[in-house]
Order: structure tokens, then C-alpha cells, then sequence
């Protein structure tokens, strides 16, 4: 069997390249591990992830902030079952309408672990070990990434987890300590928090969502504590001891002290995600790696083998969903002689908490450090007509504007939605558009939105509602 | 006695047009005096907009306690019965509304406007009396802005009072009724309508037309329709209401037998309509006709120095174009070159599911000759499934000449806040091409957005 294009890995990068290139019009085939399509991101990623934080959101809403509305309500409880069943369920749609996607748009499937023979050429083994050899012209690598390991720390996900751990724990432990104050860590941090672990989070750095813009991650810091999260920055962990019933967390600051040991009934190791290459045969035929194990690619994806492409986690750039989709479609697009691209630019990001934390451009640290002079402007939740009758006053939208041209830069906003309300910026940003045409552009009434529009008004010191 | 007052801008209504005018001009520093009558904030802050949403808030969040205690919460939530305590529930509205009307007054101060509180009668069209509770005003104005709103339409059969109110009333009752009738399946009947039935209200509706929310399209309203039936509310169309007496609310159906729909409440809504009468408009000599006052795209009126903004000039009547012209007139007076012309007025439903209307509808656009149409179901979009929201849809219009944008429309449990991005992106004079090559964040309700561009360009559907 001969393909125009063979993808390994349908993580939301492959299945995205893969459906591409075959609307293109080229002969494709993928290569999955996995007894699932989705990869990472449907199976034991965002999609997962964001079902716990949504139905745990709920539970804790039907807790606290009710009564003051009027409503009576003896103290809520979960179905730990039923909620691990919700989740399940939603993963399970999503990868089986990736399934049903590949089929409609006659993708051949190929289960079994990829390994790239030369340029050309990839060996398939099946889980029962049979092996089978497919041609191809080019080779996509999209194989994704896995979970950095902590040294010293062995993850049984059991006692000491993995967010893949973190995602199925049987019972809601009495207490949780999340090594890493990343997106993943804080957002799953979150969840057991609200189903009542008691959470506590060390963080190398003295800040959380390293990344992020500094004052945004400061003020949401607070937020968290409020809802009684636990952190010690500027600390690091140095072993964990599960001999006992529980286990043991040794941390000392980063800059050197005296150890200290935090007790827990479940560790959470959320410090990152490494590049997956493992078995693919890389080395064996020359494809260039970095320091950190990520495949290296020219603007156009190719590695310095000719015929063979990587996208998605496994190169450079944020390990987000949304940017391993835009560089499959970029990727396919140029497989077929068209002209892809991506625009690193404008790729947003989102913390699914509650508050969310949502993020597009530049951060105020790194206009700084390229010295680029700009204007802000900051409103607040709490002047905010939609949030105020939601009872979700928490957070503010900070627009970022060059000082002389008034282009918006970067768009940044903690506020319940917030996720869905960066699109409006990210739009913008891709017409290179003012502060001056987000403040003039009509926002419906009453939507939390306004406070995007009131921010940009606040560039030029013109807010009306503060 | 009276005080005489000398002012460069008169602002009359304090509802969101003429607030936002007051403080812009305030900011621009023209000496400015606003006089309201019914509380600042007008309709939307008072009884509109804002403590609508507030009971439909808890109302969701009652129903979800429900879905609860009943076991049928599919995410696992478990609670006993919930009751509603809905004096607690009126307080805590009531508290929302004194706190922003409250930081409206703060904000008038902060721009240095003076706020009058009564009524305002003109004698001429830049001279008014006010009688306020520390005396009587007259006021001389170089520029007159008249920023009246609308009042809710009585229907002939169904006077206001005893058992008929309009929304004013529905959202400051103290005690929830047993069984509500609503005349009228607008969106503000609709909204209301369900809000009450999520809070346990036997409600029925009954509608003159042969649909609801005349104004959308079906594919739009569909949605809604059907989750009435899950909300439990009788839905009578081509029915018209004959009175209320004793309980009931007497109906002819669509094929002219008549019958009764219980209601200790009948709850009116079958439009609004501008404020016109009561502070001598007629002495102003301004041009009004199909009762509204008529305007040229700087909102000015047919008398020099006076303009007229928001709900009183017209369809669409709404909050932020109320606000986006009461924006522009403070401008005009200071001098800035001005004129209203967004491309679009975004309109939001808030029922359940929410609806939000941007740009023209396919059939307005001239689909399927003139027009692409995109349309992708929620049901295929991760976010939506973890939200457990697979209900609805987004869907775009563009040229089929060009592919330029003209149209974004949406209905679904979570989509109100993705009204702004549709706006922007028309306005910004987006194509599908721009809309489907840019990066949605995963998992979102936005990434329907780019879906449906990327299902315009392919005839229909899409990668997911
Ligand atoms: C808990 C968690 C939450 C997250 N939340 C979000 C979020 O909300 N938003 C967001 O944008 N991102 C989120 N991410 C990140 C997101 O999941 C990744 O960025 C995304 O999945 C990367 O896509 P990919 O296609 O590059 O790789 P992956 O999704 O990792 O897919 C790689 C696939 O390749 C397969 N594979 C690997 N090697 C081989 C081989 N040799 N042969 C065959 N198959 C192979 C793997 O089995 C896998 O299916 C989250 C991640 C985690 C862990
Ligand atoms: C139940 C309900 C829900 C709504 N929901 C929404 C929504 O979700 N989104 C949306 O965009 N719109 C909504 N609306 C419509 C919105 O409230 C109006 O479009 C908006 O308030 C119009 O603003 P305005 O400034 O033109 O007038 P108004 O808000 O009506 O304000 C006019 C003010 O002027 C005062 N006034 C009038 N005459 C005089 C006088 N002679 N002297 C002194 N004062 C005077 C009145 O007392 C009033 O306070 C809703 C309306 C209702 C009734």
C-alpha cells in the first residue's frame, strides 16, 4: 500500500493534518498507539479535564452561593461515579466523532505503535505484535507529548500522580499537593479543591502561570487563595516517600533552607509535558532533536530530513490544542502545494478555572524587554452590569495598546468566560486593529464582553462605567 | 419658587442612553444636567435588562438544584429538594440594581454632571420645568438630548392591573405565582417566561403569531421551542388572549374555539413602545412620526440643538445602541465629527437556550444565489459536550461574491458572550477565509465559529 501522506499520532495535530490533506485530495493514512483517536487532548487532556472542572464547578456553586439568591438547599453532594461517567461520556463523544471523521473523509486507519523506517518508509507494530510496513511520500510526526517526571519522584498514579492520574482518582483525597503551578496543575488543583481535598501547590518559581502577563497571575494568585488553594512559591520538591499510608513531601526553597516536610494523601506532578518521540527511530535515521527532545523543523515544518514533517507538541512553541490543529492544517495545506501558515502572533490561551484566565499577544514583561512603549487599559468585573447579576465579580480585562500607533498588542482577561471572550480580541489582533475600533464596536447589553470594550476605552482614559 | 438653571447640555432620561451621554459629555467637559424620573439606570437598570437576568440566574441555578434532587443530574450532583425563599431572592435583585444605580450616580458626580431628579417638562424645545423633592427647576439648555425610552403596550383586552403586569411588575413581585400566563413570545416574554418556569411556575404561553420570537428566523427559534417543552410550558400559537377573569385567561385558538389557560398571573408583553407623551414634547416641534421620534444618522432631530437617542427613536430597541449613541451625541456636542453607522447591532436572547442575532440572516442576505451559509451543531464541538450544552449551533452568512461576513447567528446554552467576536469580526470586514485561517482556543464554544467559516467555504460542513 503506497500514500501520499502518512500522519503518526491523531492527536488533535494528526487527525487535523491528516482530514486535510485528504480534503486536499492526497491519499493519507494515520498511525495510532492508541485504542482511541484525539490523542492527549480528548483522552486525557483538555476535554477530560474540562468536564471535571465543569461539573465540580457546579457542586461547588450549589455549596456556597445560593443561599443569598434566595435559594434553600440542604449541603449538596457528588456521585463520585456518575461524575467520572459524565466525564467518560464526553470523551468518549469526542473520540468517537474523530473516528467518524477520519472514516468520512477516507483516512485508512493503522492501529499500532509508528516507526519511520528512512524517509518513506514506516513500520507499523499492532498491540498483538504483528508488524506490517506502509510506503508513503511524506511522513507527518505528531506524536505528541508526555509527562515531564520529576527527578527523585517515581509516578505510581496511585499515590504520586500524573494529571492522567489526577483525572480518575477513585475518591476525593484529604489532601492534595500539586508540584507545579502550570495550567494543568492549577486547573486540576482546582477541581479536587472543590470537591473538598484540601490543595496545596509548590512552584520552583516565586510566581504562578509562569508565561503569563505578571500582574494577571499576581491577581489571580489571590483569587485562588480565597478559594482557599494553598501555595508555596520559590520552592522546590525534593523527594516523595510513599512507604507509609500516606506520603511524604520533602520541599525547601529554591534558593536554598532548611527541608520541610507537607504530608499528603495524593501527590500531583503537573511540571510540564515533554516532547514524545520514543520508538519512532529518530536517531536512527538523522532527525535532528533539541535539547529537550523536540523534533526540529524549518518554517514549513520539514525536518532536516527531507519527507518528513513534525507538528504539534512534539516541536517548539505552546503545547496547546489549538496551535497543534493550526499547524496540521498549515502543514497539509503546504503537503499540497498551497500556501499554509500560522500566526504565532495571535494564539490564544485559556485557564479552564473559575475564574478563567485568558490570554492572547503580548504580556506586559515582554513588551518591556523588547522595549516596545504601550498604553493599558484595565476595567473590572465589578463594574460590570452581566457579572454583577451572575454573582461573578472576580477579575478584569487588560487591554495592551502601542503607545503610538494604538494597534492592540496582547488582550488579557481573568473573568468567569473569559475563555470565550478572548476570540473577540484574537479577531481583532488578526486585522491589526486598534483600541480605538474594539471601543467602537457595538457590544451587546448586558454581556461581560462590555468589560473588553470599557478596557479599550480605558486606553484613552474614556471608560464610562468607571 | 424656582430656581433658574442655565446649562450647555440638557439630559433628559437617565435610562443607558442618556446616562452614558451625560457622563461622555461630562468627560469632554461640557457642563452638563441630567433629569430622570424613574431611577437611574432607566428601563435597563431598573426593570429591563439587568434584574431580568438576575432572576433568570437563579432560576437556572434553582433548576439545576432540581435536576439534582432528583437524581437526574448527569454530572453527578445529588441535593435534597431546594425551596425558593423568593422574598431573599427579590432582596438580593433589589440590591444589585441599588448598587449599580448607585455607581451610576457615582460616576455622574465623578464627571461632573448635576442629576435632577424628576420629571422633565418642556415649554419650549430648549427650556423644561423640573419639580424635584428640593424644589422646582427651570432649565435654559443650548443642547437638548431626550433620552425618554419606551413603556411596555397595553393590549385593549388585557388592562394593566390586578392580575395583568407587564415585565416592570413581573420583576418585583414578592411571592412567586402558581400559574403565570404570558401574552406575547417575545424575548422578553420568553425569557421571563422560562425563568419562571425553571423556579416551578405552571406557565403557558400564548402568542398571536403562528411561531415564537417572530423576529428570528425558524432554524434559530427551533432550538427554543422545543426546549419550552422540556421547561414544561404549554406554548398556544396563532392564539389570542380575550381577557382575565377569576383565575383564567381566556383564549381563542387558532381555529377559533375558545378555551382557558390557568393564571392567578397574566404577565403582558407584547411590545414597547417610545416614551413620547407627558413632558410637552408637542411645544418642542419635533418631527415624530409612527410613533417615534425621527432622527438623521447623527441622532439629530428636526430641531436644531435637540437630539433624540435610544429606545424613543425606534427599533432596535435595545441597551447598547442606546448607549453607543448616547456615546456619539456627547461627542457631537463637544465638536467631534461623528455619525452612527455600525455595521451591526448585536441582539441577545436570553432564553434557554440563548440566541444571539448579528448581521443578516441567510434569506436576508439572499441565500442560497447570493449567499454562503456555514453552519456547524454544537454537537460536535468538544467545549459544548463538557459543558453538557450540545444543543444549538453557529452559523455564518457571507457574499458569495467576495465571502465577506455579513451575517453570525447562534443559538445555544452558553452563547451570548460569543456575540462580541462576531461583531468584531464584521466589522473588521472579516471574509470566511480570515475567520477559518485564524486559531480558536481548544476547547471553547468559539471554536464553532471558525467550524462554521471553514463549513461556508466547503459548501456546508466542516472538519468536525
Ligand atoms: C490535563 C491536560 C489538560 C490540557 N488542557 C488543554 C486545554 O484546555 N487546551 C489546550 O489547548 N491544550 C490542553 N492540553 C494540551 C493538549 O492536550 C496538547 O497540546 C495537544 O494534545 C497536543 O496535540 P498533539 O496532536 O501534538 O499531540 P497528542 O495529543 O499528544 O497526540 C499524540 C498522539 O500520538 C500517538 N503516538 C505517539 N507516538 C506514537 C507512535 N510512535 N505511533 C503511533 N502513535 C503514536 C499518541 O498515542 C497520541 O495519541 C492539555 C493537556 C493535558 C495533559
Ligand atoms: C424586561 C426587559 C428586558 C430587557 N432586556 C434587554 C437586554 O437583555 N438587552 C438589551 O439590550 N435590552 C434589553 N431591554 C431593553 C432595554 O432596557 C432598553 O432598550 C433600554 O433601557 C433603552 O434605553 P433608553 O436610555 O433609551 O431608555 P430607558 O432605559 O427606558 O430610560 C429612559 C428613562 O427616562 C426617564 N424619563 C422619561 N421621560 C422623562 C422625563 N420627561 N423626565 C425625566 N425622566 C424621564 C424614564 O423614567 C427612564 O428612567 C429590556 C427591556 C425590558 C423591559
Amino acid at each position: 500500500m503506497s500514500y501520499d501522506l502518512i500522519v503518526i499520532g491523531t492527536g488533535p495535530g494528526g487527525y487535523v493534518c491528516a482530514i486535510r490533506a485528504s480534503q486536499l485530495g492526497l491519499k493519507v493514512a494515520v498511525v495510532e498507539k492508541r485504542a482511541t483517536h484525539g490523542g492527549t487532548c480528548l483522552n486525557v487532556g483538555c476535554i477530560p479535564s474540562k468536564a471535571l472542572l465543569h461539573a465540580s464547578e457546579l457542586f461547588e456553586e450549589a455549596g456556597h452561593s445560593f443561599a443569598s439568591m434566595g435559594i434553600q438547599v440542604s449541603a449538596p453532594t457528588l456521585d463520585h461515579a456518575a461524575l467520572l461517567g459524565f466525564k467518560d461520556k464526553a470523551v468518549d463523544g469526542n473520540t468517537k466523532g474523530v473516528e467518524f471523521l477520519l472514516k468520512k473523509n477516507k483516512v485508512d486507519v493503522h492501529f499500532g505503535t509508528g516507526r519511520i523506517l528512512a524517509a518513506g518508509k514506516v513500520e507499523v507494530t499492532a498491540a498483538d505484535g504483528s508488524k506490517s510496513e506502509l510506503e508513503t511520500k511524506n511522513i507527518v510526526i505528531a506524536t505528541g507529548s508526555d509527562v515531564a517526571q520529576l527527578p527523585g519522584v517515581t509516578i505510581d498514579e496511585q499515590k504520586v500522580v500524573s494529571s492522567t492520574g489526577a483525572l480518575v482518582l477513585p475518591k476525593v483525597p484529604g489532601k492534595l499537593v500539586v508540584v507545579g503551578a502550570g495550567v494543568i496543575g492549577l486547573e486540576l488543583g482546582s477541581v479536587w479543591r472543590r470537591l473538598g481535598a484540601q490543595v496545596t501547590v509548590v512552584e520552583f518559581l516565586d510566581r504562578i502561570l509562569p508565561g503569563m502577563d505578571g500582574e494577571v497571575a499576581k491577581s489571580f494568585q489571590r483569587i485562588l487563595e480565597k478559594q482557599g488553594v494553598a501555595f508555596k512559591l520559590g520552592t522546590k520538591v525534593t523527594g516523595v516517600d510513599t512507604s507509609g499510608t500516606g506520603a511524604k513531601v520533602t520541599v525547601e526553597p529554591a534558593a536554598g533552607g532548611a527541608a520541610e516536610v507537607i504530608e499528603a494523601d495524593v501527590v500531583l506532578v503537573a511540571i510540564g509535558r515533554v516532547a514524545y518521540t520514543q520508538g519512532l527511530g529518530l536517531a536512527e535515521i538523522g532527525v535532528e532533536t533539541d535539547k529537550r527532545g523536540r523534533v526540529v523543523i524549518d518554517p514549513h515544518f520539514q525536518t532536516n530530513v527531507p519527507g518528513i514533517f513534525a507538528i504539534g507538541d512534539v516541536v517548539a512553541g505552546p503545547m496547546l490544542a489549538h496551535k497543534a490543529e493550526d499547524e496540521g492544517v498549515a502543514c497539509a495545506e503546504l503537503l499540497a502545494g498551497k500556501a499554509g501558515h500560522v500566526n504565532y502572533g495571535v494564539i490564544p490561551g485559556v485557564v479552564y478555572t473559575s475564574p478563567e484566565v485568558a490570554s492572547v499577544g503580548k504580556t506586559e514583561e515582554e513588551l518591556k524587554a523588547e522595549g516596545i512603549a504601550y498604553t493599558v487599559g484595565k476595567f473590572p468585573f465589578l463594574a460590570n452590569g452581566r457579572a454583577k447579576a451572575n454573582n461573578q465579580t472576580d477579575g478584569f480585562v487588560k487591554i495592551l495598546a502601542d503607545a503610538a500607533t494604538d494597534k492592540v498588542l496582547g488582550a488579557h482577561i481573568i473573568g468567569v468566560e473569559a475563555g470565550e471572550m478572548i476570540h473577540e480580541c484574537a479577531v481583532l489582533m488578526e486585522f491589526g486593529g486598534s483600541s480605538e475600533d474594539l471601543a467602537r464596536t457595538c457590544h451587546a447589553h448586558p454581556t461581560r464582553s462590555e468589560a473588553v470594550k470599557e478596557a479599550a476605552m480605558a486606553v484613552e482614559k474614556r471608560a464610562i462605567h468607571m | 419658587m424656582t430656581t433658574p438653571l442655565k446649562t450647555r447640555l440638557l439630559v433628559v432620561g437617565g435610562g443607558p442612553g442618556g446616562y452614558v451621554a451625560a457622563i461622555r459629555a461630562g468627560q469632554l467637559g461640557i457642563d452638563t444636567i441630567l433629569v430622570d424620573e424613574g431611577g437611574l439606570g432607566g428601563t435597563c437598570l431598573q426593570r429591563g435588562c439587568i434584574p431580568s437576568k438576575a432572576l433568570i440566574e437563579v432560576a437556572t441555578r434553582f433548576a439545576h438544584l432540581r435536576a439534582a434532587a432528583e437524581g437526574t443530574d448527569p454530572a453527578g450532583l445529588r441535593a435534597g429538594t431546594p425551596s425558593m425563599d423568593f422574598a431573599q431572592t427579590r432582596a438580593w435583585k433589589d440590591g444589585i440594581v441599588t448598587r449599580l444605580a448607585d455607581g451610576v450616580a457615582g460616576l455622574l458626580r465623578r464627571a461632573k454632571v448635576r442629576h435632577l431628579a424628576g420629571r422633565a417638562v418642556f415649554s419650549d424645545a430648549k427650556t423644561c420645568r423640573v419639580e424635584t423633592g428640593e424644589g422646582a427647576f427651570t432649565i435654559a439648555a443650548e443642547a437638548v438630548i431626550l433620552a425618554t425610552g419606551s413603556e411596555p403596550v397595553e393590549l385593549p383586552a388585557l388592562p394593566f392591573g390586578g392580575g395583568v403586569v407587564s415585565s416592570t411588575q413581573a420583576l418585583s413581585l414578592s411571592a412567586l405565582p402558581e400559574c403565570l400566563a404570558v401574552v406575547g413570545a417575545g424575548y422578553i416574554g420568553l425569557e421571563l417566561g422560562i425563568a419562571f418556569a425553571k423556579l416551578g411556575v405552571s406557565v403557558s404561553v400564548v402568542e398571536r403569531q403562528d411561531r415564537i420570537l417572530p423576529l428570528y428566523d425558524r432554524a434559530l427559534t427551533e432550538p427554543v421551542r422545543r426546549a419550552l417543552e422540556r421547561h414544561g410550558i404549554s406554548l398556544h400559537l396563532s392564539a389570542r388572549a380575550l381577557g382575565h377573569t377569576d383565575g383564567a385567561l381566556a383564549v381563542e385558538g387558532a381555529d377559533g374555539t375558545p378555551f382557558q389557560v390557568p393564571a392567578d398571573l397574566v404577565l403582558s408583553t407584547v411590545g414597547r413602545r417610545p416614551r413620547l407623551e407627558g413632558f410637552g414634547l408637542e411645544a418642542m416641534a419635533v418631527d415624530v412620526k409612527d410613533g417615534r421620534i425621527l432622527v438623521d444618522d447623527q441622532c439629530r432631530t428636526s430641531m436644531s440643538g435637540v437630539f433624540a437617542i435610544g429606545d424613543v427613536i425606534g427599533e432596535p430597541m435595545l441597551a447598547h445602541k442606546a448607549m453607543a449613541q448616547g456615546e456619539m451625541v456627547a461627542e457631537i456636542v463637544a465638536g467631534h465629527r461623528r455619525r452612527f453607522d455600525p455595521l451591526v447591532i448585536p441582539a441577545v436572547c436570553f432564553t434557554d437556550p440563548e440566541i444571539v442575532v448579528v448581521g443578516l440572516s441567510p434569506e436576508e442576505a439572499g441565500a442560497p444565489e447570493r449567499a454562503l451559509v456555514g453552519t456547524v451543531p454544537f454537537l460536535a464541538n468538544g467545549r459544548a459536550l463538557t459543558l453538557d450544552a450540545p444543543a444549538g449551533f453557529v452559523r455564518v452568512v457571507a457574499r458569495r461574491e467576495d465571502h465577506v461576513i455579513v451575517g453570525v447567528q447562534a443559538v445555544g446554552a452558553h452563547v451570548s458572550e460569543l456575540s462580541a467576536a462576531f461583531v468584531t469580526a464584521i466589522e473588521m470586514g472579516a471574509r470566511l477565509e480570515d475567520v477559518a485561517g485564524m486559531i480558536h482556543a481548544h476547547p471553547t464554544l468559539g471554536e464553532a465559529f471558525h467550524e462554521a467559516a471553514l463549513a461556508a467555504l466547503s459548501g456546508g460542513s466542516a472538519r468536525h
